[in-house]
């Protein structure tokens, strides 16, 4: 790659975005003049959204107690409400010739356990209707100032205050709330009197007096709100801000007829879109910035005025520090957005197009951005690992000032950052060097189109798009098998008939269907080849050794990503229903054997030899592996099995054979089912086994690291000697590409002579 | 004016006008074909017809100086051999090779090698004659004091100096094609690609275009010309190939056609060629 290259396209690209009045205008003037004008509105709208008086009707104010008294010259008490509650509660009062008022008294005297019957309550809706009034209180019978009880007193039954309100109104709701303070502190001060009155502790009562503080200082306020949003509005404008360029860029110059002319000269393809890269980067990290500066002198500026108004929002500036890390987070950020958002643009073939490619590419980036926000969210190794979400969180943690947590998690995040980058521009370069992206002629795509195209090129073996379709046909009917065969089962015969219907309706039959239907050797489809007996030893011998590990990975995985309580519960009741089983044999068929044969047929056989068609068998294993692992619904399993199918993949494309790898999947599965049900003592009486197996925790059985490690060797040892083995369809492409080379040279040299 | 020639000073007459200072890569020798092609195939993925064959095994050879036409209706393959012969795209089977190099292998050489003129190679519409000329020249690997007497020079030789700082956007289609052509001979390249380069030109612009291509084939540049106006092709081209559903049907000067197939004129030739293989290949699909 020539850099000098790289320098002179990004150059033009920028000085011709600069040149674009709309891209200058989303850039650049809009988030100058866009902020402004909603403070401006925010600011107009703000009269609004002050507090407005409530209006409480009272029944039977003449029945409160003088002391201590609630209402005083028609209003609140100011011993029980803050003058500002006090402006805020209009206390609407009953008239003695009032008819409804009276009517409603005696309903309450007469029955007062009525409140909340059915009469009642539409009773007192109409009223509080056609009275326009907020909230009603209903105090029907005398209550008598505090004073020493008698002996012969009934003091088991306190006098009643009913309160209602109407919950399908925010204003009546508002007005239950501002009530509520006022009447508990009323009830209180009640209390005490009585109290006071009988001679009796205050402590008896409330036996401890609890006092909240607020220990943090303002700034610590500050950072906590910003620290939310201000990463938030980073995201979002730099995704945004690379939205356009990259359409201009891609779409735009193919609309406009400019890209030929350019992929006509000598600039690699990796130059272009390099060069085109850094313009969108450039641009997506000054459109969050700007909006970033704009909106926080704007939002300083509204807030101040609304803090006058409104008294106690007092929201500080946000700290520099802040800012310094945003600035910082903002390269992988505008990196990773604009390289995805220029590689969805590019298989556009106009701007219009564009548009449509990249709305669900914000539709996909917005959960991810919206879960650092929730209050429950917080960085650790299994959130760290996820892309955009751990960058927020980490920004989170840093500019709320938590460095020695948040840079605990600084390598991870940035592994993952730096990954998804890496993938994102290897996908830009990969768009810019394919010609059916390039120049894809306008065709209308249809369904039913497809189908046809892969039932007319059925060949010998499937296709990549076969196998693809057989990977989302088996998830998308997991997903509905699974939710239709509802809970838990609740015995072991229950559990094998759903387990094995599970994977006889979504994995087995569309396997067997589609590699009927979609090629013409089912059999080589399915690679249904017999193996050596040496391979097939070395594979159940592989799964042996490699079982150790593959049990340390998983406890990594466990304390990456915690099981939850409902899958613990899970797991109880799993175990369960395995005492319930007959013998051991039969959880091993269950468990073991006809998982392994059945997804083995799909995912190592139909799925992997139509991705063969790659001529990448890394790239082929990967995505077989990838959907292997989407198929196990839980996330720690996903994980688990994505990684045992990378070596199920190597296994079956080195030996062109399904055997060893069924032999391997179910020595793998028999050997985990063995170890959670081996009997505490029973490995201690061996002396083989208890120098590979121990109960650190007397719960359950691990290996031991001795054993984990040599076994490891043994592993990575037999792993290398598959892949010694010549591959098949690597070979037959390997042998094609040298003989049209020959063709190539034997060319040149006819030329040439 | 002498031009450099692999670190030789050789006399190469043809180059006085538009080689100033320029460096030519390759020895052109009339006895060795410039543009070599051979069963060429290009085939892309299709929903409704599975594979649609653009291309479907051509060979042709082009010498220096000469003009060579690509003859065809819409959708021939005209312009698809053309974006292979300039390593747009890659062919499906086959070899080209320009000026020594394969452009299976050293498609970046290549590009070194020619200059293509399209109907779908447009010019920036943000960016002036000049600047759009000096960016591709450094594209090219020019050095600025050459790059800049270059320009003055073809900036001249098309009466360009009044369009120099004129957007894209603002030029007519004529100002915009004589850019176009300046782009594509900036680096003054020994084969040249027009792809129907004068279509929706007014007669005054095209017969300017016309001009500069025998102009160039005068110099030794070897030019591929592809059209579909007939008289174009007849005042230009020294050999022609005509070509239909990415097959060529006829191939070799265009007085030898016209005598093998006993027409009257190219205009004919060209209907009786297309007709003639249009009715057998019904007639195949019928039966």
């Amino acid at each position: 790659m020539q850099w000098s290259n790289v320098k002179l396209i990004f150059s033009r690209e920028m000085r011709d975005q600069m040149r674009d009045r709309r891209t200058l205008f989303t850039v650049a003037v809009l988030p100058l003049i866009l902020y402004p004008l909603m403070g401006m509105a925010m600011l107009q709208v703000s009269q609004f959204m002050r507090e407005h008086p409530t209006d409480i009707w009272i029944v039977g104010a003449e029945n409160l107690p003088d002391s201590p008294a609630l209402i005083v010259d028609g209003e609140i008490n100011e011993s029980f409400a803050t003058p500002k509650d006090r402006k805020l509660l209009h206390l609407v009062a009953s008239e003695e010739d009032d008819r409804e008022f009276k009517s409603l008294i005696q309903k309450f005297k007469q029955n007062p356990e009525a409140h909340g019957s059915h009469l009642i309550d539409r009773l007192l809706e109409e009223q509080m209707l056609r009275r326009n009034v907020d909230l009603a209180v209903v105090i029907p019978a005398v209550i008598d100032s505090p004073r020493p009880i008698d002996a012969d007193q009934d003091a088991s039954r306190p006098p009643k205050i009913y309160v209602f309100h109407n919950s399908a109104k925010d204003k009546s709701t508002i007005a239950a709330t501002r009530f509520s303070n006022v009447i508990q502190a009323w009830q209180q001060s009640f209390v005490d009197n009585v109290l006071h009155q009988n001679n009796v502790p205050q402590m008896l009562i409330r036996g401890v007096e609890v006092t909240n503080s607020d220990v943090a200082d303002k700034a610590g306020v500050s950072a906590a709100l910003w620290s939310k949003t201000l990463p938030f509005i980073v995201m979002i404008w730099s995704l945004t801000g690379a939205f356009y360029p990259a359409i201009d860029l891609c779409a735009g110059e193919k609309e406009r007829g400019t890209f030929e002319t350019l992929l006509s000269s000598p600039a690699k393809r990796s130059e272009i879109a390099i060069g085109k890269l850094m313009t969108v980067i450039s641009f997506s990290m000054a459109t969050a910035l700007l909006n970033l500066l704009s909106m926080a002198f704007t939002g300083l500026f509204v807030y101040s005025r609304l803090t006058g108004n409104m008294g106690g929002l007092a929201i500080g500036p946000p700290p520099v520090s802040a800012l310094l890390w945003l600035v910082i987070a903002l390269v992988p950020i505008s990196g990773l957005f604009s390289a995805v958002a220029l590689a969805a643009a590019a298989f556009a073939r106009s701007s219009k197009e564009g548009q449509y490619y990249l709305v669900p590419l914000m539709m996909i980036s917005m959960p991810l951005m919206m879960i650092p926000m929730l209050p429950a969210a917080r960085l650790d190794l299994g959130t760290s690992l996820i892309p955009v979400s751990g960058l927020m969180l980490l920004l989170r943690g840093l500019i709320e000032g938590q460095y020695e947590q948040s840079l605990q998690f600084f390598a991870p995040v940035c592994g993952v950052t730096i990954l998804c980058g890496w993938i994102s521009v290897r996908w830009v370069i990969h768009q810019f060097n394919s010609e059916t992206v390039l120049f894809r002629a306008s065709e209308r795509f249809g369904v039913g189109d497809w189908v046809k195209q892969i039932a007319r090129q059925r060949s010998e073996l499937p296709s990549v798009g076969s196998a693809l379709l057989c990977c989302i046909l088996i998830l998308v009917l997991s997903f509905f098998v699974n939710f239709s065969m509802g809970g838990v089962p609740n015995s072991f015969l229950s559990f094998c008939k759903t387990s094995i219907v599970q994977l006889l309706a979504t994995v087995l039959v569309p396997t067997l269907f589609m590699a009927l239907i979609l090629s013409k050797s089912p059999l080589r489809s399915l690679r249904l080849n017999f193996c050596s007996v040496p391979t097939a030893c070395a594979a159940v011998l592989m799964a042996i050794c490699f079982h150790p590990l593959f049990m340390a990975f998983r406890e990594l995985v466990m304390i990456v990503y915690p099981m939850t309580g409902d899958m613990s519960g899970f797991e109880s009741a799993f175990e369960n229903i395995m005492s319930g089983a007959p013998n051991i044999l039969a959880i091993l068929l269950v468990m073991a054997i006809i998982p392994a044969l059945f997804e083995e047929l799909a995912f190592r056989g139909f799925i992997l030899t139509g991705l063969e068609s790659l001529k990448n068998k890394w790239q082929a294993i990967a995505i077989a592996s990838l959907f292997f692992g989407l198929s196990h619904s839980i996330i720690q399993q996903s994980v688990i099995t994505g990684v045992v199918g990378m070596i199920l993949g190597i296994i079956a494309v080195q030996t062109r054979s399904i055997l060893p790898c069924i032999l391997y999947h179910a020595t793998h599965n028999s050997l985990t089912v063995l170890l959670s049900m081996t009997e505490s003592g029973y490995v201690e009486g061996s002396p083989v086994l208890s120098r590979i197996l121990h109960a650190p925790d007397k719960v359950g059985y691990e290996y031991t690291a001795v054993a984990t490690m040599v076994f490891g060797i043994l592993a990575c040892a037999l792993l290398f000697w598959f892949l010694k083995l010549p591959s098949a369809r690597g070979d037959q492409n390997f042998k094609s590409n040298e003989e049209s080379l020959d063709a190539d040279a034997l060319d040149h040299q006819t030329l040439k002579a | 004016m002498p031009s450099v020639i692999h670190g030789k000073i050789h006399s190469h007459p043809s180059t006085s006008v538009l080689t100033v200072g320029f460096v030519i890569n390759r020895i052109q020798c009339n006895t060795i074909p410039m543009i070599h092609v051979r069963n060429l195939r290009k085939s892309y993925q299709d929903l409704q017809t599975d594979t649609f064959t653009a291309l479907d095994g051509i060979s042709f050879d082009a010498m220096p100086g000469q003009v060579y036409g690509l003859l065809g209706p819409n959708g021939a393959g005209k312009t698809t051999a053309l974006r292979i012969l300039s390593t747009v795209l890659r062919p499906s089977s086959g070899t080209a090779i320009i000026n020594g190099f394969d452009v299976n292998v050293e498609p970046e050489k290549i590009r070194h090698q020619i200059g293509f003129v399209s109907t779908n190679t447009a010019i920036y519409d943000r960016m002036t004659a000049w600047e759009l000329v000096q960016y591709f020249g450094r594209l090219y690997g020019m050095d600025a004091e050459d790059l800049q007497i270059r320009m003055e020079h073809l900036f001249e030789r098309f009466q360009m100096n009044d369009i120099r700082n004129v957007l894209g956007s603002k030029m007519s289609t004529g100002m915009k094609q004589k850019v176009s052509i300046a782009r594509a001979i900036i680096h003054d390249p020994p084969v040249l690609i027009f792809d129907e380069a004068t279509s929706g030109l007014d007669i005054l612009v095209a017969r300017e275009v016309l001009r500069t291509v025998e102009q160039l084939a005068d110099q030794g540049k070897c030019v591929i010309f592809s059209s579909h106006i007939m008289t174009e092709v007849k005042r230009l081209c020294h050999r022609i190939a005509i070509m239909s559903h990415g097959r060529i049907l006829a191939e070799g000067s265009i007085d030898d056609i016209i005598q093998q197939n006993q027409e009257p004129d190219i205009e004919e030739l060209f209907y009786q060629i297309i007709s003639k293989h249009d009715r057998e290949k019904q007639r195949k699909v019928l039966s």
